[in-house]
Order: structure tokens, then C-alpha cells, then sequence
């Protein structure tokens, strides 16, 4: 009797979870779709917001500023974490202590330090050379630093779990280290190469903090272009935009739910 | 002869890892240091400089900025600061309480349902987190604004003064820290429930030890490597907070990560800014370092990963 009780109090607790989880999300879509311009007044269903967004230039081109940078970063993230991964697990029996520090360390520092070092960094180097003028360049540089540790820990990971006996195999087959990459590598990489690119892409999709820091006056991506906007308090599209960022995440969810399903089973 | 051949030989495969090691680890390894390394010590000496005119560091080193940080300035000292410090640290060890207290349930409960909906329960739970963190704030602003349902509630039971709204507060800043962290912690709890011995639970009620004693007894330690890696994961990042902050709490209820950030930017003083920089680092690594001797010393041993 009492276990029952405690099984439907975790049952009510879960769903209230869910909730709590998800209310603050349907309310910005919900409200994407009022009539009027207010958080608190639910008007009419309208399409208004969806349509101003088509025409806002700032919006589209900060749109294409995020693409571009979560491609180009990603891509460059890619190669160089993958040879740092190829090489941690080629010398795995040397003392590689340092390497490992300082992979993880873009991974354990705060956010914040982290852009605010680089954008110091950056703007004293501007000043002294003219070089790395605040924009997409620098933070192309500062996502792929944040990106690299993920592509390596991926790749080794999946190198780890490879029989080391392949890699012998695959070098009495082909004499040419640019074959065996060719050959073996790559084709024994793919699934890990493509997974540590979709990770490095959402990774710099999602960012602000390192991004804001490093951006320059017309590099502002989706997610500062919004912070600006919050900030102004002009936010009739905003709702509308980040429904359209939500409904990608869901979607990615669910793509992702169809992909495992059948390994899972 | 033949031995020196040999000698030569290995030295010759030695030379050729070591230029492998150094061809595929190098590009990263120089851009992590060049891009991270050198400007996180730049900003580390930055604190160490005095502010000049226009807010960028000069020559004399100081330590002006830690005075600063603790709350000595021209007019003599104020507990500003100090009340930000405080607050940042309160905050962590609420909201990663709170955290907690929500995420044992979760994970257990997930646990004990059909291993098919297992991923689905996951999922439903970390894909809020998938969102952009300044869009999942915004809707917290939405749903606590003044004159939503909530705050009329809140203003009803007398908890706020009339068209108060339930932000900017404290309070909110506390709901967007657990609303943002609640995914980390529920993940490697699920994960250390999946793998409890539940005969010990069994064993501990067949000798009728009360729901409480069992838990602490049976569950508890179990159950905590994935505790403390769920800390690590919420209560580092969330004391170097600045999104929720910043759009949830205002200026009296700024966090550590909010006073820094504003050294660069409008009232421009990038050497108390580096300090309070140096000061997160510094909570940062005491706080993994801790984290590792709790789980070390309570047995954890090698299963806690961080």
C-alpha cells in the first residue's frame, strides 16, 4: 500500500517535472503566435510576428553570421581534433599529463573568464599589430578553441574501443601513411567524424557568452541579436525566432530518438 | 656492429614517433595555448596592473584590484562587492540543493520504468537544456513578468508587493540556476541508479530499517559518484553565472560572473574585472580538487570520473 502511494507520488512528481520543464518554452511559442505585442494579454492567433521576422535584415543576417560561424569553426575544430585525438592514442603509453590538462582545460573554465580572456587578449593585439579586428574571425578562433577538446575525447574514444590489432593490419596493407589514413582511418572514423561535427555544430550554435565577447559590431549572432533585443525590450519577433530555434532543437531531438531506436533494441 | 645498427635503428623509430607526436598533436595543442593559455595569464597579470584613464591596465603593478574586489575604493569601503561574492556562493549552494532534491526522485523514478521508455524519459528531460540559454531565460522573464498568471498568484498569497512581478529577484535567478541545471545532475544520477545493487536496498528494509536509514544507508552511497559529478557539472558552472543573472535578477541580485563582465564593458576597469576572474578560477579548481578528495575518500574511488 505504502510503496503504491510512493510509485504514484513519483508518477505525479515526474509529470509536474515535465511541466516545470517545458512551460517556459511553450509559453515563448505560444506567444509567438499573439496578435499583440504583450507577454501577459493573449490576444488572437496571428501569423505577424513570423512575417515582420522575413523582412528584419538585422535578423537574416545574423542568421547567416551564426551559420557561417558554426560551419567554418566546426570544420576547422574537426581536423585539428582529430589529429590531437589520432595522436593521444598512438602515444597513449607515453606521459601525455600535460596534453590532457590542457584539453580539458576549455572545457572546465567558466564561460566567462574563458571570453573575457580571449576578448582582452584580442583587443590588445588589435591595438599593438591591427591584426584580429573583433568580428567573425575571432570568434571562429575562440569557438574552435572551445570545440577541439570535444572532437579529440570523441575520436580517441573511438580509437580506444578499436581492436589495436586493426592498426597493424592496416599497416602491412598499405605502405603509405596518406593510404592507410585514406583506407582505414577515415572510413573506421566516420561515424565518430560525424558525430563530433554535429556536436561542434550545436556546440557553437548554442553559445553566447564566449561568442558575445568576442564578437565585433556587425558580427552579432541569433542568440546576441536576441540578448540585444531582450535587453532594449523591443521583442515582438523575438518570440517568434526563438520558436523557430525550438522547433529545430525538437527536431533534432526527434531525429535523433529515430537513429538510436533501432541500435537501442 | 650489428648492435650499434640496432641501437640505430630504434633510435631512428624513436625520432619517427616522436615527429608523429608532434605532427598530429601540435596544431592543437599550439592553438589551444596561443587562443586559451596565453590570454587566460594575460588576464591573470591584468590583474595585477593598475586601471588607467580610458580602462585599460597600465604599468605600475598593484594589487589596487583585489582591494577594489574586497571593497576599498575612493570613498572609502563598501560591502558591495563583498555582497556580490556572498550572493554568487549562496546562490550556488541553493540552487545545486535544489538541484539535488529534485533529481534523486527523477532519476530514480526513470529507473523504474520499462526499460523501453527509458531513453524517451532522458531525452524529454535534457532536451530543454538543447535550447539556447538566453531563449529558455527569456521565457522564465515571460512567465514571471508582472501580470502573468504566476505573479498574480505570488501577489495574491501576499509573497510580492503589487505589480512587482516575480522578476528581477533573487528568487528568480534561483528558479533559472535549477531550471538550467537540473538535466546535469538527473544524467549521472540515472546512471548510478541503473547500476545500484538493489539487493542491498532489500537486504536494509528485510531488516527493517526505516525508508530514511535505508536511503542513507543503501542508496546514499551507491548512488554517489554520480552525485558528485552532477555537483561538479552544476555548482562550477553555475557559480561563474552570467546569462541568468544578468536577464533574471538585475542589479541587486548580480552574481560574480555579472561584476566581472561589466569591468569590460561599461564601467570599464579590466583589472578589477581580472580579479574577480582569478577569483573564479581559483573557486573552479578548489571546487574539482574538492569534489575529487570527497569522492576518494567516501569510496568512490575510481568510478567518479572528473
Amino acid at each position: 500500500m505504502r510503496r503504491r502511494t510512493l510509485a504514484r507520488g513519483l508518477a505525479g512528481f515526474w509529470w509536474l517535472t515535465l511541466v516545470f520543464l517545458y512551460l517556459p518554452l511553450a509559453v515563448v511559442v505560444l506567444f509567438s503566435f499573439n496578435s499583440v505585442n504583450s507577454a501577459a494579454h493573449f490576444a488572437d492567433v496571428s501569423l505577424r510576428w513570423y512575417h515582420q521576422l522575413l523582412g528584419n535584415a538585422q535578423i537574416l543576417s545574423a542568421f547567416r553570421n551564426s551559420l557561417i560561424l558554426a560551419i567554418v569553426s566546426s570544420v576547422i575544430a574537426l581536423v585539428i581534433g582529430c589529429l590531437i585525438g589520432y595522436g593521444m592514442y598512438r602515444h597513449r603509453h607515453r606521459r601525455l599529463g600535460w596534453l590532457i590538462v590542457l584539453i580539458y582545460l576549455p572545457i572546465v573554465l567558466p564561460d566567462i573568464v574563458f571570453g573575457i580572456s580571449e576578448m582582452a587578449f584580442f583587443v590588445q593585439i588589435n591595438r599593438a599589430t591591427g591584426l584580429l579586428e573583433p568580428g567573425l574571425g575571432t570568434m571562429i578562433i575562440a569557438h574552435v578553441t572551445f570545440q577541439i577538446p570535444f572532437v579529440a575525447l570523441i575520436v580517441y574514444s573511438r580509437f580506444v574501443g578499436l581492436d589495436p590489432t586493426l592498426f597493424e593490419a592496416a599497416k602491412d596493407l598499405y605502405a603509405s601513411p596518406f593510404k592507410r589514413a585514406l583506407h582505414f582511418l577515415i572510413p573506421t572514423l566516420k561515424p565518430a567524424l560525424i558525430s563530433a561535427f554535429f556536436l561542434s555544430f550545436t556546440l557553437s550554435i548554442d553559445d553566447f557568452v564566449i561568442s558575445f565577447f568576442t564578437a565585433g559590431p556587425e558580427s552579432a549572432t541569433l542568440p546576441i541579436y536576441i540578448w540585444g533585443a531582450i535587453k532594449k525590450g523591443v521583442t515582438p519577433e523575438i518570440n517568434a525566432i526563438a520558436s523557430l530555434m525550438i522547433g529545430a532543437v525538437l527536431l533534432a531531438a526527434l531525429v535523433s530518438l529515430l537513429f538510436n531506436r533501432p541500435r537501442r533494441r | 656492429m650489428v648492435e650499434s645498427s640496432l641501437t640505430a635503428s630504434r633510435r631512428r623509430a624513436v625520432v619517427g614517433e616522436t615527429r608523429h607526436l608532434l605532427f598530429s598533436v601540435t596544431p592543437g595543442a599550439a592553438w589551444i595555448t596561443v587562443f586559451l593559455v596565453l590570454p587566460s595569464l594575460y588576464l591573470m597579470a591584468v590583474a595585477f596592473m593598475t586601471n588607467g584613464p580610458y580602462g585599460l591596465p597600465e604599468m605600475p603593478l598593484s594589487l589596487d584590484a583585489f582591494r577594489q574586489l574586497a571593497g576599498f575604493g575612493f570613498l572609502g569601503w563598501s560591502p558591495g562587492n563583498l555582497y556580490t561574492l556572498l550572493r554568487s556562493l549562496w546562490q550556488t549552494v541553493v540552487s545545486t540543493a535544489l538541484v539535488v532534491v529534485v533529481a534523486y526522485p527523477l532519476a530514480y523514478y526513470i529507473t523504474t520504468c520499462r526499460e523501453r521508455w527509458r531513453p524517451l524519459m532522458l531525452l524529454a528531460v535534457v532536451v530543454p537544456s538543447w535550447t539556447n540559454q538566453v531563449i529558455r531565460t527569456f521565457g522564465w522573464m515571460n512567465l514571471l513578468a508582472p501580470g502573468t498568471p504566476l505573479s498574480d498568484l505570488a501577489e495574491s498569497l501576499g509573497l510580492i508587493g503589487p505589480h512587482m512581478g516575480l522578476y528581477p529577484s533573487d528568487f528568480a535567478v534561483t528558479l533559472g540556476l535549477v531550471y538550467n541545471f537540473l538535466p546535469f545532475m538527473v544524467l549521472p544520477l540515472y546512471a548510478a541508479f541503473e547500476k545500484l545493487d538493489v539487493a542491498q536496498v532489500q537486504a536494509a528494509q528485510d531488516l527493517y530499517a526505516s525508508p530514511v536509514r535505508a536511503f542513507r544507508h543503501a542508496v546514499f552511497p551507491q548512488t554517489l559518484p554520480g552525485l558528485l559529478a552532477g555537483t561538479v557539472l552544476v555548482a562550477i558552472p553555475a557559480f561563474g553565472m552570467y546569462v541568468i543573472p544578468e536577464l533574471l535578477g538585475g542589479g541587486k541580485s548580480m552574481m560574480l560572473g555579472n561584476l566581472v563582465a561589466r569591468q569590460f564593458s561599461g564601467g570599464s576597469n579590466w583589472p578589477l574585472g581580472a580579479a574577480g576572474a582569478i577569483l573564479m578560477l581559483l573557486a573552479t579548481f578548489v571546487g574539482l580538487y574538492a569534489m575529487r578528495r570527497i569522492g576518494r575518500r567516501l569510496g568512490g574511488g575510481e568510478e567518479v570520473v572528473i
